[in-house]
């Protein structure tokens, strides 16, 4: 009889709360060497631990992005749990045509019950672009366990750089290089991808944003949202020494950069309340100040046309989404005054 | 004359556009004197990763028959000249997973010519260039291999100075005056002509005996046949977990036997273990998952996997425990845990002696890289006449 | 419109060919599908989403946001082992072109039900080949049930040879749209005895996502590689055709039906010409050709039901017995050699070379759902005819049942 109640169980593994208890948690590598990414890819190193945390009772969906090319190139594959390649905009179905047949098969008998962690990626031009309708769709399917990273390196990275929904403004790409006559040529401010997930997704029931420069947060998170039943997502914004012009020695300094400026706030939400975590906790909670923008983003080649007024506007949009927004970085609203009040 | 092909050996994006600029000079100054040729970089490279090498090529002949017999088989087999621009690469080159690691003499034809941008001398060279059956010779651009990141060119001169030791090493390509001509028209001024002058003038080059060199035999991968491939794009995962060596404990992780990307490396991280304090983070933020978990809770490096990007020196808390040696003064791969492990005395005179030799200094964010890159508000930094300087609100 | 689903044991029932495609899926016991909205297809998806919350059919059943969304979904249902069902017309084909090349590259047996329908701009909801022909060239399966209770044979056949793991690739039911897909005739269902007799489970072997199967599937690959994997996909589509002749054994054997695997002749024992076409033209073309008969004219038809794989060496055994062959596209290709549709460059090029090869000649006709008049099929005959009689080919390929 078909049952439209019926849920498979989660994975519930351990949290690690700090770096230094994550080689008694999750020592295990499930992607390993064999990939040809850039030295210093920091989307790699949520690739690395991504698998990390989920452990060997996974199958990952991969889309098309550096992640996948750059990754798997026929013969050679870093992955030791199964993973299959997908769509540049499918991450949101092909998380949901996995996790229909396992629970379908599932629940005729056709195979072994067990939770199995279904976890698609997709980059920003996958998750803020192409793959928003797919996305959107595959987070109310509450019968679904599944979890979808958007890793985030600002860029269509694999096809040699180029403006995404989700790219800073007025970085250089190239369909966006500054030139004798235009030194802005990307106007577009960046999406709030996690939030547009969070906020019109009332039963995704977890989405979180994340940082490698943070790996015990993020494996937290990762593993978390695995454990929560249903649909899941995590925005993890990835510096990209390719892209983004910058010796990759720098990259962790920067994945921790783009968070204490605020830029980038990390924070959870869990089945309907959102905290913020790590560094910026303490900016919410706390006294801990924000580093100016200015120093972040000079460090990056990508912004090296830029003259004061624009590190000015990059610092407002930040104060503003600090000072201003109901939730820094997720709701940038707030409630009006009564109309009817209004003569 | 014959026809001249050639090959530019490279970091990938590091050296994306030093490498166009000396293969499209070539080419156009030999046009000047009538003759055809074509330059290009091998598709199948792009898009390039940080340090992954890469090639271009170049044809140049007298003819457009004669072009046409060359360039009618997309990659040459045969360079007359080979011009590496970085010497960590000459310990061989690793593209893709399935080329295994290619020799970096590998299409030098005899009697060819192998042109190093290095420090190095002849002799250490050839210390780590793999033996040929025949006979090629060693000509040295000395020099810091130069970087660069994906939106400025770092204007250092090196592309003038290969394409004088180029011309000194084939001499058909074209004369001293197209080519100086053609420096002045794609790639600067008079101090690069000048450069390229003296880089002529001081020229030498070694010939390398068949046999001699390097006696390592490079890995090699058989391409299988589309029976032997499996059905649906379908290949094996990577497999195991692994103790560390003999022992009960640590971990170690299975590894891909294709690709091992030590090639991509232009430095490795040397550890002092007497300093470390296992505080886990070099393992945890390496993105290639380089560092093996010791029994005893060290972190060792793998150096078959190592890509040499600079994170784990850059987030170790302890001042000196990591530090990024260049790959040029090293031979071997072995683990550095089980050398330290062995005779902790000799491992840290072999440490001593590595760093004294070749510790990469000077990283900066956009400076970095022994001034790879450039960037806002430095001196030297952005070329003013590449983009708009008014306000948006003026523009 | 649906009258009581099929027990055990199955009678008659008045069904459409979406109907009877919906059957098909519950007896063949489909575990996932995804549907969307498109006419004239989508009818199919309603049929099977009301069996679901009946309790008659148990399966992952899921609308997804698009047609692109809607295929990837059962694409990786199906890497997973789950046996699926999907389906779209026209544009909405169309907009899942990525993951229909992707489906077949990837050789992952799917059945999709095309409710054919003419492209848009300008919108047609009526039926024309052109949809369902796009894939031919990936590796996709196609066949063309011309009536209801083919339409059974077609969908099991379908599940059967795609799920061989010597084909591994896709299928389409390509079904008239409202000339089949919403009208009914007598059909008789068979059985679930039959059906699980028929079907095999699905097995994917070693080609199994899933965590006890450590693989990678569909690296990028390059040009070192890419030929070899297209390679693989030509011997699975040759496969394609040796294994559907050797699989339709067992169904007439246990479907107790005598047909030809790939073709439908109909009075061609004594024809000097026939006329060949895909689909529900068929009933016109046939009622015509007795019509003709009664006048002494020797016509026959021959009606292709599978145009991948191609039944090229039956074609050339039946057709170079006639004079002459009018082909008859229920489809457009602008441009091609002599204007002709796609149906008629295939066939002629199928019997290039072949002893006793006929004269050829081509028509469009019943574009966007127009119908396929009893005198279009008499025009075209007698038009054949005099190309037969005049011993001469003719290149002019006719456009049939145009004002002007």
């Amino acid at each position: 009889m078909a049952d439209s109640v019926y849920h498979i169980g989660t994975q519930d593994l351990p949290l690690t709360q700090r770096v230094n208890k994550i080689p008694e948690k999750a020592v295990e590598e499930y992607y390993t060497s064999g990939h040809r990414t850039c030295q210093g890819c920091e989307s790699a190193l949520i690739m690395r631990l991504m698998a990390k945390a989920a452990g060997p009772r996974t199958i990952i969906l991969g889309s098309t992005g550096c992640m996948y090319v750059a990754n798997t190139t026929y013969y050679s594959t870093p992955w030791v749990v199964p993973w299959m390649h997908t769509q540049l905009g499918s991450s949101g179905s092909a998380a949901t045509g996995t996790a229909a047949a396992l629970r379908a098969l599932m629940r005729k008998g056709k195979m072994k019950e067990e939770p199995i962690n279904v976890i698609a990626f997709c980059g920003d031009g996958g998750g803020a672009d192409m793959g928003v309708s797919s996305i959107s769709a595959a987070l109310m399917h509450t019968q679904y366990n599944l979890l979808i990273i958007c890793y985030d390196n600002e860029s269509y990275a694999n096809t040699d750089i180029q403006i995404s929904g989700s790219s800073p403004w007025g970085a250089n790409t190239t369909f966006t290089p500054p030139g004798k006559k235009v030194r802005i040529m990307h106007k577009n401010w960046k999406k709030n991808i996690a939030a547009l997930y969070a906020v019109g997704h009332t039963k995704c029931n977890y989405v979180a944003t994340g940082d490698a420069s943070y790996p015990a947060d993020l494996i937290d998170k990762v593993r978390k949202g695995l454990k929560e039943p249903g649909p899941a997502f995590i925005h993890t914004l990835d510096p990209c020494p390719k892209g983004w012009d910058y010796d990759p020695f720098f990259s962790h300094k920067l994945g921790e950069m783009a968070v204490e400026s605020g830029l980038f706030p990390l924070w959870e939400m869990t089945n309907g309340e959102l905290t913020y975590t790590g560094v910026s906790a303490r900016q919410v909670y706390g006294k801990r100040t924000r580093k100016p923008v200015r120093d972040y983003l000079e460090a990056q080649g990508r912004f090296h046309h830029f003259i004061d007024e624009d590190y000015e506007y990059f610092q407002e949009e930040v104060n503003n989404m600090w000072d201003n927004w109901t939730l820094p970085g997720v709701i940038p609203f707030k409630l009006g005054e009564d109309p009817s009040k209004k003569k | 004359m014959s026809i001249i092909s050639y090959e530019i050996v490279y970091r990938g994006i590091f050296q994306k556009s030093l490498a166009m600029k000396i293969s499209r000079t070539l080419v156009l100054a030999a046009v000047k004197e009538g003759k055809v040729g074509i330059s290009f970089g091998r598709y199948s490279d792009s898009p390039e990763r940080n340090g992954i090498p890469a090639k271009q090529f170049g044809y140049i002949a007298a003819t457009k028959e004669e072009l046409e017999e060359v360039a009618a088989q997309y990659e040459p087999k045969q360079v007359d000249l080979s011009i590496c621009v970085d010497d960590a690469l000459t310990k061989g080159v690793e593209s893709w997973g399935w080329y295994g690691l290619q020799p970096i003499n590998a299409v030098t034809k005899p009697g060819g010519t192998l042109i190093v941008t290095s420090n190095q001398s002849s002799d250490d060279l050839v210390k780590h260039i793999h033996r040929k059956d025949t006979s090629y010779n060693l000509s040295i651009v000395k020099g810091d291999a130069s970087f660069a990141g994906l939106w400025v060119y770092k204007n250092d001169g090196t592309d003038a100075r290969c394409l004088g030791a180029a011309l000194k090493a084939c001499p058909e390509i074209c004369s001293m005056a197209s080519l100086e001509t053609a420096i002045l028209e794609n790639i600067g001024g008079d101090n690069h002509v000048e450069a390229a002058r003296a880089s002529y003038e001081d020229s030498r080059s070694d010939e390398i005996k068949p046999g001699e060199g390097n006696t390592e035999v490079p890995f090699t991968f058989e391409l299988l046949k589309w029976q032997d491939m499996r059905l649906g794009v379908v290949i094996d995962a990577v497999g195991g977990h692994n103790h560390f060596g003999d022992s009960d404990g640590g971990y170690v992780p299975g590894r891909n036997e294709y690709f091992k990307k030590w090639s991509t490396r232009t430095m490795r991280p040397v550890v002092q273990f007497d300093k470390c304090t296992k505080c886990t983070l070099c393992w945890v933020a390496c993105p290639d998952t380089v560092f093996d978990v010791t029994p005893d809770g060290y972190y060792d490096a793998n150096m078959e996997a190592c890509c040499g990007c600079g994170v784990c020196e850059a987030i170790c808390p302890v001042p000196e425990c990591i530090t990024m040696v260049n790959e040029v003064v090293f031979e071997e791969r072995d683990s550095q845990y089980e050398m330290w492990n062995k005779d902790k005395e000799n491992f840290g005179t072999y440490v001593e002696e590595k760093i004294a030799k070749g510790k990469v200094e000077n990283r900066h964010p956009i400076t970095g890289l022994a001034g790879a890159f450039s960037g806002a508000g430095l001196a030297g930094g952005h070329n003013e006449d590449t983009f708009a300087t008014k306000s948006l609100k003026e523009l | 419109m649906v009258t009581a689903v099929a027990e055990k044991g199955a009678g008659m029932e008045l069904l459409t060919g979406s109907e009877v495609v919906a059957h098909i899926c519950r007896l063949a016991d489909v575990d996932v599908l995804t549907a969307y909205p498109i006419r004239p297809y989508d009818t199919v998806m309603q049929y099977v989403a009301r069996m679901i919350a009946n309790g008659d059919f148990d399966a992952d059943y899921i609308p997804a946001e698009s047609e692109h969304g809607q295929f990837e979904i059962v694409k990786h249902a199906s890497a997973c082992g789950a046996r699926v069902f999907t389906g779209s017309s026209g544009v909405g084909w169309l907009y899942a072109m990525e993951p229909l090349a992707v489906t077949a590259g990837l050789r992952l047996p799917m059945v999709a039900l095309v409710g054919c329908r003419a492209l848009d701009d300008p919108g047609a909801f009526g039926t024309e080949h052109n949809d369902a022909l796009l894939v031919r060239d990936l590796g996709w399966m196609i066949n063309f049930p011309d009536t209801p209770q083919e339409s059974v044979e077609m969908g099991l056949m379908a599940y059967r040879v795609a799920e061989d793991p010597r084909v591994f690739l896709p299928c389409a039911i390509a079904m008239d749209g409202a000339f089949l897909t919403h009208s009914q005739a007598i059909v008789q269902l068979p059985s679930q005895e039959q059906v699980s007799e028929f079907l095999p489970p699905y097995d994917r072997g070693d080609l199994l996502l899933h965590p006890d199967n450590p693989i990678t599937i569909a690296p990028q690959a390059n040009e070192d590689w890419l030929m070899e994997v297209r390679r693989q996909s030509s011997e699975a589509s040759k496969n394609a055709y040796t294994v559907l002749k050797e699989v339709h054994k067992d169904y007439c054997r246990i479907f107790d039906e005598d047909v030809n695997p790939f073709i439908d002749e109909y009075m061609t024992d004594d024809a000097e010409i026939v006329l060949c076409g895909m689909g529900t033209m068929s009933l016109p073309v046939k009622v015509a050709i007795r019509e003709m008969r009664k006048e002494g004219k020797k016509v026959g038809m021959v009606r292709l039901k599978w145009v991948r794989p191609f039944p090229t060496d039956e074609l050339r055994v039946s057709l170079s017995r006639f004079k002459a062959v009018g082909v008859i596209d229920r489809d457009y290709s602008y441009g091609s050699p002599h204007h002709g549709g796609i149906l008629f460059n295939e066939i002629k090029a199928a019997l290039y070379g072949c002893d006793n090869q006929p004269f050829m000649k081509g028509f469009v006709c019943g574009l966007g759902g127009r119908e396929v008049l009893l005198e279009d099929v008499r025009s075209m005959a007698d038009q054949v005819s005099a190309t037969a009689a005049s011993g001469k080919p003719d290149n002019e390929v006719t456009w049939m049942g145009v004002r002007g």
